[in-house]
């Protein structure tokens, strides 16, 4: 009888590993079909024009919209796309955790200050493309080359078209007095508030934006942590003004084309609105690099304007028209010249919003 | 016994603690990797957490446990009390619905009703720490209200009888002997509330609550910063001990099995207005909690249908629902067998037994995100290290996801099956024992069935847990794996409630499948504990 004693215990872990080995299975027959991706994308490189298969695999941090996309350039290049969605800095966190072995080819942010990091901790390579530089403007990639706009998104003061005549135009004059108790602003966590404030600071240094985001908090801004609801709250006269992303308004007016919310252009006599993009890059480890270099080039060429229409955004390259409904609002001046230093500023940026007491 | 046969015994005892102590050190590992940045602590971050928002973070993670565990323990026990001592309108009906809040998850019950109490009350009123308080009392009371319903239940009528005799009323009976009975039951659901509330992301962020576990997620994302952030997750499993500690110190050294054959206690007959005013207390938190925000998702996702907003995401319900239960099956028996193992196998009256269940149950207070990040530098580490076989890669698959899901949630069906085994009568365990059975054989001749319903419980919470879990699957799901949790944050992420609608639903189906089994399991243990 005691002889069975440890049996017990070992059929118990038996079980246990039985339980772990199907799941090993099934992983390898997962990356066991992964393995062919690499060798027809390498034919692809001695194509000129990319019609072989293959496969390439992306991570993105945008995700709203972005399967269609996908789809249209698997139907242009043969190539078939494998994506996972998720947040940026947990994406960028696992690109650098997975270093050599990561399955992701190409990394999209729907943020500037996240793939300056994923390239800072040097995650992402260096690519060398005539294709890429003339469509995209040099502002809107960085120095290196190693991470490309795709589209911009502009952050901007909107008003009530009821009860405000008198909208503020700059982000300065959001701090003025007469607008307190009438704001809705972002909370701190969200990286378009982060990039925001960083765009004050590289345009007017630290001091002078700490003291913009003291009169944005001595407002007694109304914090709610979704553009679509502040859209909504300037609407159904929560606040009157608010700081939020032009392409929300691309949604609800295509659902209500009276929505009483209009944009306001900041900064035009100045350095323009603030803006921040969305970005792909070339991973420094990608199994497949030619493929996503097929991306990334078709993304910024016949891929910009299903890109950039699929969610309301202006497309990065000056040459193609922006979607209808974004069109109609209008030219105006956008600060590119903070685009590629938003990374850099972005902690500064917390410390500053920390300091304030912005929510 | 033979010195031989006495060796022979110390060998396997030996064995048997080191298999145990590999199982608890191989869950511990990521969790330990996040606490050991520690070691070099980051004094400037810290310096200016302190003077800015820190003093807020600690000041809204107290009011919220503070509130949340006061009102899931009033609302838990009373509405237990109600539906096992009174007899009235839809009483045992009523008894089941209480559990279904379980099914919801709090951040599908925060949004629903954010955006239902937003015409009302004002985006600004709206957004406050006492609503997501709400929320959270809303969906996690049923921990509360299983544990004491559970107690009462088992409660003898002797007990109150030999009270009352002694001169109680009957409220005195209540309050000087069947609560103080239930006590540790209380506690012990009142413990998982606190560890859901610490590591709570989801529900907060709706309602601009700023915690520590929140806090964690803003500097380590905002900032890249991962030793600031891990120390402040530290903060959170010290708060979360400390809770632990103070369950320890509710429960005493009390302990209460059953005795002698067993008078359940007596049920009164409310009529009339009191019959009245129970019905209507415990169908309020039923259709505040369930009815209503269904309701609410029925006409979202009919709107879904009819205005044709798809999904954002690839592929339709069945493929999200089949992920899903996929990856909550799979996590659910690892958990359950691990769990089972270290129950039997674990002696805690030894301080090395009872360090080795605290290693292993330590991720349940560490919030999902940071579990998630933990699991991912621990397996990558292995995929680099050039141990696994060729061509293996652990980060991305599913093992690595389970894995992780075991990280975060083998402590629910830990302390299930600890305490139902422990529930068995010491009498039965030593009399099997004094009959010749070794500790392996009572275990799974004694003890393990008669307390498979409290198993078959613990391990539908685990389900229950993994089916609404979303930043480990989030991180590192493998490719083509998409659960319904991650269809709701694709959706509401935009703040596009209509579509998160449909998922939102399935979820809450599943959740009350796996409620009812949760019932069905409970009625049985109670018959098998009586």
């Amino acid at each position: 009888m005691n002889k069975k004693r440890p049996r017990y215990l070992l059929g118990s872990v038996l079980v246990g590993a039985l339980v772990l080995g199907a799941c090993g299975s099934d992983d390898d027959a997962g990356s066991a079909s992964t393995e062919p991706t690499s060798t027809p994308g390498d034919t692809a490189e001695t194509d000129p024009t990319p019609t072989a298969g293959g496969t390439v695999t992306v991570y993105t941090g945008r995700h709203y919209g972005i399967e269609p996309v996908f789809d249209e350039f698997t139907a242009a290049t043969g190539i078939e796309v494998r994506f996972t969605t998720g947040n940026d800095p947990e994406l960028r966190e696992r690109l650098v955790a997975e270093g050599a072995n990561t399955p992701a080819d190409v990394l999209m942010t729907a943020d500037a200050a996240n793939v300056e990091l994923a390239a800072d901790a040097g995650v992402l390579a260096s690519v060398d493309s005539a294709t890429l530089t003339d469509a995209i403007p040099a502002d809107l990639r960085s120095a290196d080359n190693d991470w490309f706009s795709l589209s911009q998104r502009a952050r901007v003061i909107i008003a009530s078209t009821e009860r405000v005549d008198n909208a503020p135009t700059t982000y300065a004059g959001v701090g003025d007095p007469e607008w307190n108790g009438r704001i809705c602003l972002r909370p701190s966590t969200h990286p378009y508030t982060q990039s925001l404030v960083a765009s004050l600071i590289i345009a007017e240094g630290e001091e002078r934006a700490t003291e913009i985001v003291q009169s944005w908090v001595d407002n007694d801004p109304l914090y709610i942590n979704s553009d679509t609801d502040i859209y909504k709250a300037v609407a159904d006269g929560e606040c009157d003004i608010a700081i939020a992303n032009t392409y929300y308004l691309g949604r609800l007016l295509t659902e209500d084309p009276a929505f009483p919310v209009e944009i306001v252009w900041p900064e035009q006599d100045g350095r323009g609105a603030h803006v921040n993009v969305s970005t792909a890059a070339v991973t420094a480890n990608a199994p497949n690099p030619e493929a996503a270099l097929i991306l990334l080039e078709w993304l910024a060429t016949d891929g910009q304007k299903t890109f950039a229409d699929a969610n309301f955004e202006f497309p990065a390259d000056p040459d193609v028209e922006p979607n209808e409904i974004v069109a109609s609002w209008g030219e105006f001046v956008a600060d590119l010249a903070a685009v590629t230093q938003l990374g850099e500023f972005q902690p500064t940026a917390i410390e500053v919003l920390s300091a304030t007491g912005y929510e | 016994m033979t010195d031989a046969a006495t060796l022979r015994q110390q060998a396997r005892t030996l064995s048997g603690s080191i298999v145990m102590f590999a199982i608890a050190f191989v869950v511990a590992i990521p969790i330990l990797v996040i606490v050991w940045s520690v070691v070099q602590p980051s004094t400037d971050v810290w310096r200016e957490l302190w003077a800015t928002r820190l003093p807020g973070m600690i000041r809204d993670t107290a009011t919220l446990l503070v509130t949340v565990l006061a009102g899931t323990i009033v609302l838990g026990t009373s509405l237990a009390w109600l539906v096992t001592a009174y007899q009235f309108p839809g009483r045992r009906l009523l008894g089941w619905l209480l559990v279904t809040p379980l099914a919801i998850p709090g951040y599908v019950l925060g949004f629903v009703w954010l955006d239902t109490l937003q015409e009302p009350l004002g985006a600004r009123q709206v957004r406050s720490i006492w609503l997501a308080a709400l929320v959270l009392t809303l969906t996690l009371y049923p921990y509360v209200y299983l544990f004491a319903r559970a107690a009462f239940r088992e409660q003898s009528q002797r007990a109150v009888d030999v009270a009352r005799s002694l001169g109680c009323s009957r409220s005195e009976a209540f309050w000087r002997v069947v609560l103080p009975m239930a006590r540790p039951s209380i506690a012990g659901g009142a413990a998982l509330v606190g560890m859901e509330v610490l590591t709570d992301v989801g529900t907060v962020r709706l309602f601009n609550v700023s915690t520590i576990a929140d806090g964690v997620l803003r500097v380590w994302f905002g900032t890249g910063d991962r030793n600031a952030a891990a120390e402040l997750s530290v903060l959170l499993i010290g708060v979360a001990v400390f809770l632990i500690a103070a369950e320890r110190l509710m429960r005493g050294r009390a302990r209460y099995t059953q005795s002698g054959p067993k008078v359940g206690l007596q049920i009164q007959r409310l009529r009339g207005a009191p019959a009245a005013a129970a019905a209507i207390a415990g169908w309020g938190v039923f259709l505040i909690a369930v009815a209503l925000p269904v309701v609410r998702l029925i006409t979202w996702a009919n709107e879904a249908r009819r205005t044709g907003q798809t999904a954002t995401v690839a592929g339709d319900l069945p493929f999200h629902l089949l992920s899903s239960l996929r990856i909550a099956a799979i996590a659910t028996i690892a958990c359950l067998v691990l769990g089972v193992v270290l129950v039997v196998g674990l002696n805690r009256k030894r301080a090395s037994g009872a360090v080795m269940a605290r290693l292993a149950t330590l991720g349940y207070a560490v919030p999902g995100p940071v579990v998630a990040i933990g699991v991912l530098v621990t397996l990558a580490a292995l995929d680099r290290s050039g141990w696994l076989p060729d061509g293996w890669l652990l980060v991305g698959s599913v093992i690595g996801l389970i894995y992780a899901l075991v990280v975060r949630f083998l402590a629910v069906a830990y302390q299930g099956i600890d305490s139902s085994v422990g529930k068995v009568s010491p009498s039965m365990v030593a009399s099997a024992r004094t009959l010749g059975a070794g500790r392996f054989r009572v275990a799974t001749r004694v003890e393990l069935p008669l307390a498979a319903a409290g198993i078959i419980a613990a391990s539908v919470l685990v389900a229950i847990d993994t089916l609404k879990e979303l930043p480990i699957t989030l991180l590192l799901r493998p490719f083509g794996t998409e659960t319904l949790p991650i269809w709701v944050w694709q959706a509401t992420s935009e703040s596009l409630w209509v579509q998160a609608a449909v998922p939102s639903l399935a979820i809450v189906a599943v959740g009350m499948v796996l409620v009812a089994t949760l019932l069905w399991a409970l009625e049985h243990g109670a018959e098998t504990v009586s």
